[in-house]
């Protein structure tokens, strides 16, 4: 009982967090948290693989970007494109390039799967590279309308406010958090972790393991979709350098690895640690990539379990003595 | 000989040059696989730096004979070090945390790279000796392409040799085999993974040298040979030798031909052909296990 109040203030705690951000920070600081929470969900659908499925994804920039150039794509070509539409066709965008990807991806694992994944996600970006008469080329596209959010006879919210936006960014982002986190709690849930444990025995069992990896995967590339589409929103400017970039592929991972592989909530920690971090070196150094490879391997050698590991050892070791001994 | 006909053995002989380079570059990281059974994602990034290496030897000397000497070996030097340091620490955690080491170090070394000799490219200039045309059978050809075919088929044949035909070329085989296996009779296997590690990042500095005068240098360089060593390994097959030669050579005339007859799509022809075959045999052309 004592437990779940203690829970139930947290959540309070962070909500009025959230509602009262952009109150107290600077424009700069609010697209800052808008950005954490984009990659927020980015890394928690990479983990999704990594942690609950066991296969890495090497070229998980592929799901970002295509969500992203979808939604870019549409607000550029369809005149007056509605806002939550864009956000979907984003999504739909990372999930249909998924499912067509998933054939080929559930029969491999281990490094196989890595390898194919970071050669899928090169030949989109070679792709989008080459095909500049769509995409733009290294320009990528830019200077697309953000439509309002329109709610039929209530209001029509301008999204070009930064605050507004804010709100929209952090909402989609929690909402979609909320139904991943309702979906690693269902039975189907439970199994795409039983694939990581135990491939065999869940084919035994009488699961079909194909097709169980290949719905993970779908629902991995949509909502990775959707982070790109309000990536999109956010930065009004989509490029291959920006979101399909290899690099982009390695962010979520590292971001997994720092807040804790395998937990729901680690990529978040992840994420925000990272950002802050980026905040914090940039006012020394332009060289970001030196600092991020340096903790890569800092991370993978000393706290494989990344900061929830930590924290859940140091929280075993001193406050739970008595029920240890 | 017909200017088309010229025009075809042209283009395949720039196949050549450039699937030898590949096969130079993969045969390491395929044995490195082989054996320790790590992806070394890093592995085209140590090529990078010895062709750095190689510019910056150039700079000082003015020779490239040494430069070809000097840099490779400084190269694998650098890969002992971060096999001795970095990966035998997370040998136990499993390939997956190697596989993200690796990662690391690329990232490091790319930024190292960059911080040291700027992001520009730089011009590698190749000896007059080797410099300009010769003409062969009514062609015309870049000496220094047949020189990069030449040089590499030394080196393989004296790598095949030591491997196929000394005491240590039996270990390593073993090795790649069974280490455990190689361990309990009584060989020190973690110094044979150093040398193995060491050989095969020599050899891709080699590779990235004499990449330097074809390419330039530039910080770019390690994803552009790096995917189409990754293609090659993997389509030829984790850890096979003979799978990776013949999917080199195969790679580097897809690449000539397909610049030569669709240019727009010859990056993607690779990685098409490598989804094609993965399709129908998981493992590669040449593989036997994961």
């Amino acid at each position: 009982m004592r437990n779940y109040n203690y829970k139930w203030i947290l959540w309070v705690a962070v909500f009025i967090f959230l509602a009262v951000f952009p109150r107290v920070f600077s424009i700069y600081y609010i697209n800052f948290f808008a950005a954490f929470a984009i990659f927020s969900l980015y890394a928690v659908t990479l983990n999704l693989l990594l942690g609950y499925m066991g296969v890495l994804s090497f070229g998980h920039a592929m799901f970002f970007g295509t969500g992203a150039y979808a939604t870019a794509l549409a607000l550029t070509h369809i005149q007056g494109f509605p806002l939550l539409p864009a956000v979907l066709v984003g999504g739909l965008a990372g999930a249909l390039l998924a499912l067509i990807l998933s054939p080929l991806l559930v029969r491999v694992t281990g490094t196989a799967f890595a390898m194919l994944t970071l050669a899928f996600g090169q030949l989109i970006f070679v792709l989008a590279l080459k095909y500049r008469e769509v995409t733009g080329g290294e320009d990528g596209i830019g200077g697309y309308p953000i439509p309002p959010l329109h709610i039929p006879g209530v209001a029509s919210i301008d999204m070009t406010n930064q605050v507004n936006f804010y709100y929209f960014a952090v909402a989609v982002v929690a909402i979609s958090l909320c139904l991943l986190w309702f979906y690693t709690q269902t039975p189907f849930g439970n199994a795409v972790v039983g694939v990581r444990d135990n491939a065999m025995r869940l084919d035994y069992l009488g699961f079909n393991l194909p097709q169980t990896k290949a719905i993970n995967l779908v629902i991995c590339g949509a909502f990775a979709g959707i982070a790109g589409a309000v990536h999109a929103l956010l930065q009004k400017l989509v490029s291959t350098v920006g979101v399909l970039d290899i690099s982009n592929s390695f962010t979520p991972i590292l971001m997994a690895y720092i807040g804790g592989v395998g937990s729901f909530f680690g990529p978040i920690i992840g994420s925000g640690v990272l950002h802050l971090l980026e905040d914090l070196v940039i006012r020394f150094t332009q060289r970001i990539g030196l600092v991020n490879g340096m903790i890569f391997i800092l991370v993978v050698l000393y706290a494989p379990t990344g900061l929830v590991g930590l924290f859940g050892a140091a929280k075993e070791k001193w406050f739970h003595k008595e029920k240890v001994s | 000989m017909s200017p088309i006909a010229a025009l075809y053995v042209a283009q395949a002989i720039h196949g050549l040059a450039y699937g030898m380079l590949l096969f130079l570059l993969s045969s390491g990281l395929t044995m490195i696989f082989g054996m320790m059974g790590i992806l070394n994602i890093a592995h085209a990034s140590f090529a990078m730096l010895s062709a750095y290496f190689c510019y910056q030897v150039l700079v000082m000397t003015g020779n490239f004979w040494v430069a070809l000497l000097i840099a490779p070996v400084a190269g694998g030097i650098c890969g002992v070090l971060a096999e001795r340091y970095l990966l035998r620490a997370v040998h136990k955690q499993g390939h997956l945390a190697e596989l993200l080491v690796t990662v690391g170090i690329m990232m490091v070394i790319l930024e190292i790279v960059k911080i040291f000799w700027g992001t520009e490219s730089l011009v590698v200039k190749v000896p007059p000796s080797l410099r300009g045309l010769v003409n062969f059978a009514g062609l015309t050809y870049p000496v220094y392409r047949l020189f990069v075919i030449g040089l590499s088929i030394a080196i393989l044949g004296i790598m095949g040799l030591i491997l196929f035909k000394t005491r240590l070329g039996k270990i390593v085989r073993a090795t790649v085999s069974d280490a455990d296996m190689v361990n309990a009779l009584g060989i020190n296997t973690p110094v044979v993974f150093m040398l193995v590690f060491g050989i095969g990042t020599w050899l891709a500095g080699i590779a990235g040298v004499v990449a330097g005068p074809l390419l330039t240098v530039f910080p770019g360089m390690a994803d552009q040979l790096g995917m189409d060593a990754f293609v090659v390994v993997v389509v030829g097959g984790f850890g096979s030798l003979g799978g990776a030669f013949i999917v080199a050579l195969f790679l580097g005339e897809l690449n000539a031909y397909g610049i030569q007859f669709i240019p727009r799509l010859a990056p993607v022809l690779m990685f098409a052909f490598m989804a094609l075959v993965l399709a129908f045999k998981p493992l590669g052309l040449f593989g036997e296990r994961e």
